[in-house]
């Protein structure tokens, strides 16, 4: 398995007043190559669940092993140094910096991996030419379409060639065109073998062929 | 190994610098007040250095020893059988009597000093004439001639005129030809001074026959200056005797007093300031915060963004020190320290105009830099650390 969580529970603000229990208990595993939806409603604890996959901080207790690694022991900058070479994010709102170039913004996690400019910018426009933005590589993030930031944010999430790949409520802020056009990019990357986690629950990818399986989250706690 | 972790940082600093640019109104107004704090410290520096160096190279030319008769606490005249007294002593090469005091003008409310002397009798008598920018010195059998500092000529508008007249305490009028004017590059000893012979001095003061102010003693070792001043002072009890250290001395004390209490003023200014730039770099705007939350999720560490502040903050300050440092050199050698003048020379009622130019050392800027670089990249590298520690799932949530 790639992802394997056992009885993992997040509690933030653990021991005071505004003690908050994002995951209860959680049991999940997710093998390689596979596509899966997580389905909650805000608040229900699926991006704490997606954070813990993504390695941005360890559970409050529980195993969490991703990609071969018990998280539970990885100190902060390991987890970063993991999350960079394994993960790669999609955000709900694409979280592209504005006043950089397309270009400038698909290469960002390369910067503190040591890849040289030139090389960078070969990945960089392989990513943009496989997902037709290229010629838009010299525009400021803000000056480019809904659909094209989308793209720029998947190109980035592939960047460092990461086998998993998180996408937090993807279409939340899409129209049904590019909605569907997400899902065809997303169902490709499931081709090449990427194993994707997708929270949402928005009927177009709940309900897309690609999707194999459907997690309930409610109150931190899964509902399968 | 090593070639990764180079073009790391390599790609750290080329994000650091598009960062300084995206955010060029921002940089630029804390840069610009930077730079202004800067150039007061520098400026303050350089004048103190550049009149401490002027009055060094100045009083290179004075007597090594000046001998003065002290009368009830105050100078008086001295005789010139005094003069005879210290020929005895083993290593004077020269003795110079002297007749010279303050002179006050009324209409011009300016009090200038004026120093009767034989150039001939001085032992730099010829290189006298080298620190003149017109005329020459007069020689000791002329009369009624004088040579003057260019405060001198200012105040009293000689620039076309070649002669003027002071009241004798008699009130009558005492006239003086121009033979020659001081240079400006002397400004700090002759801004106000009016050279004279000895006869005329000695008419303008009514000092009588026999008696000078004081006695210019020049020795033959100037490594026995003190020894020397000592036994004037045991051989002549009721006479003051200072020697040209103790002078050069009390100019660094003066100018060190003034510069310092200048200083201390300005470090105010300084500390201000870097409250300013902790309270700029530790106020994230949202922004930023959200910047910062997206490079960590994107695999930044914590290290990386704080190098990203640190090289910003760096690049700010360096660029200021460098537009400060550049104003002071030019505030100090090109307008002559025109903002710190009162403060740094305010003694005499002549404003002295000064041609200050200082040397560039290294000590001076390394200590420009220590109190301005060193306290601001400490003001924003500790809110800096705070920031990137900014969560990373503040992007995801």
């Amino acid at each position: 398995m790639l992802i394997e969580l056992q009885d993992v529970t997040k509690i933030y603000n653990q021991g005071q007043a505004n003690e908050v229990k994002a995951l209860d208990r959680i049991n999940l595993t997710i093998p390689s190559g596979s596509l899966m939806c997580l389905r909650g409603a805000s608040g229900s604890g699926k991006s704490t669940l997606l954070a813990v996959i993504g390695c941005v901080f360890p559970p409050t207790s529980g195993r969490a092993t991703i990609a071969g690694k018990l998280l539970s022991r990885l100190p902060d900058r390991f987890l970063t140094m993991h999350r960079r070479q394994f993960i790669g994010f999609i955000f709900q709102q694409f979280n592209i910096l504005p006043e950089l170039n397309v270009l400038d913004n698909v290469t960002l996690p390369l910067l503190p991996v040591g890849i040289s400019p030139r090389e960078r910018r070969k990945r960089g426009l392989r990513l943009l030419e496989q997902f037709a933005i290229a010629h838009r590589r010299n525009f400021a993030a803000n000056q480019i379409s809904g659909g094209e930031l989308q793209r720029v944010a998947i190109a980035r999430a592939l960047i460092n060639d990461p086998p998993i790949i998180l996408a937090d409520e993807p279409t939340a802020h899409l129209d049904t065109r590019l909605s569907e056009e997400f899902m065809k990019i997303i169902s490709g990357l499931k081709e090449v073998g990427k194993t994707i986690v997708i929270t949402s629950h928005d009927p177009l990818v709940t309900e897309n062929s690609a999707v194999e399986r459907i997690v309930d989250i409610r109150d931190g706690r899964l509902h399968a | 190994m090593f070639k990764t972790t180079l073009e790391r940082q390599l790609n750290i600093l080329d994000y650091a610098l598009s960062s300084v640019w995206r955010r060029r109104l921002k940089n630029l107004s804390v840069m610009l007040v930077f730079a202004a704090a800067i150039f007061l410290l520098a400026s303050f520096q350089m004048t103190t250095t550049a009149l401490n160096q002027a009055a060094s190279s100045m009083l290179a030319k004075a007597p090594e020893i000046t001998v003065q008769r002290i009368s009830a606490g105050r100078q008086a005249s001295i005789p010139l059988a005094y003069g005879e007294k210290l020929k005895a002593i083993f290593g004077i090469r020269r003795i110079v009597p002297r007749i010279w005091g303050y002179h006050f003008v009324e209409p011009n409310r300016a009090n200038y000093t004026v120093i009767g002397l034989d150039p001939a009798a001085m032992p730099s008598g010829k290189a006298l004439g080298l620190t003149l920018a017109k005329g020459r010195f007069f020689t000791a059998g002329q009369k009624g001639k004088a040579v003057v500092g260019q405060g001198v000529v200012k105040t009293m508008n000689l620039a076309d005129r070649r002669n003027f007249s002071l009241f004798r305490p008699d009130l009558t009028l005492k006239p003086f030809g121009i033979s020659g004017v001081f240079a400006p590059g002397t400004n700090l000893l002759t801004d106000d001074l009016i050279v004279t012979t000895m006869a005329d001095a000695r008419d303008l003061f009514r000092i009588p026959a026999g008696m000078v102010t004081d006695f210019c003693v020049y020795v033959a070792n100037p490594a026995e200056i003190q020894t020397i001043a000592g036994k004037i002072a045991k051989r002549l009890p009721d006479t003051r005797v200072l020697t040209r250290p103790q002078i050069q001395k009390t100019y660094q004390v003066v100018f060190g007093w003034r510069s310092g209490f200048g200083s201390v003023c300005l470090l105010t200014a300084l500390a201000a300031f870097t409250i300013f730039a902790w309270d700029k770099a530790s106020g994230l705007s949202p922004e930023e915060r959200r910047e910062i939350s997206i490079l960590k999720i994107l695999g930044w560490e914590t290290a990386d963004v704080l190098t990203v502040r640190f090289w910003e903050g760096l690049l700010v300050s360096a660029l200021a020190f460098a537009v400060g440092c550049t104003l002071a050199w030019i505030h100090v050698v090109k307008f002559g320290a025109a903002l710190f003048r009162p403060v740094m020379m305010g003694w005499s009622v002549i404003s002295t105009s000064l041609h200050l130019v200082p040397d560039l050392a290294l000590a001076d800027f390394l200590l420009i830099f220590a109190f301005t670089v060193l306290p601001y990249l400490a003001a924003t590298i500790i809110p800096a650390w705070r920031a990137a520690t900014v969560p990373a799932d503040s992007a995801i949530r």
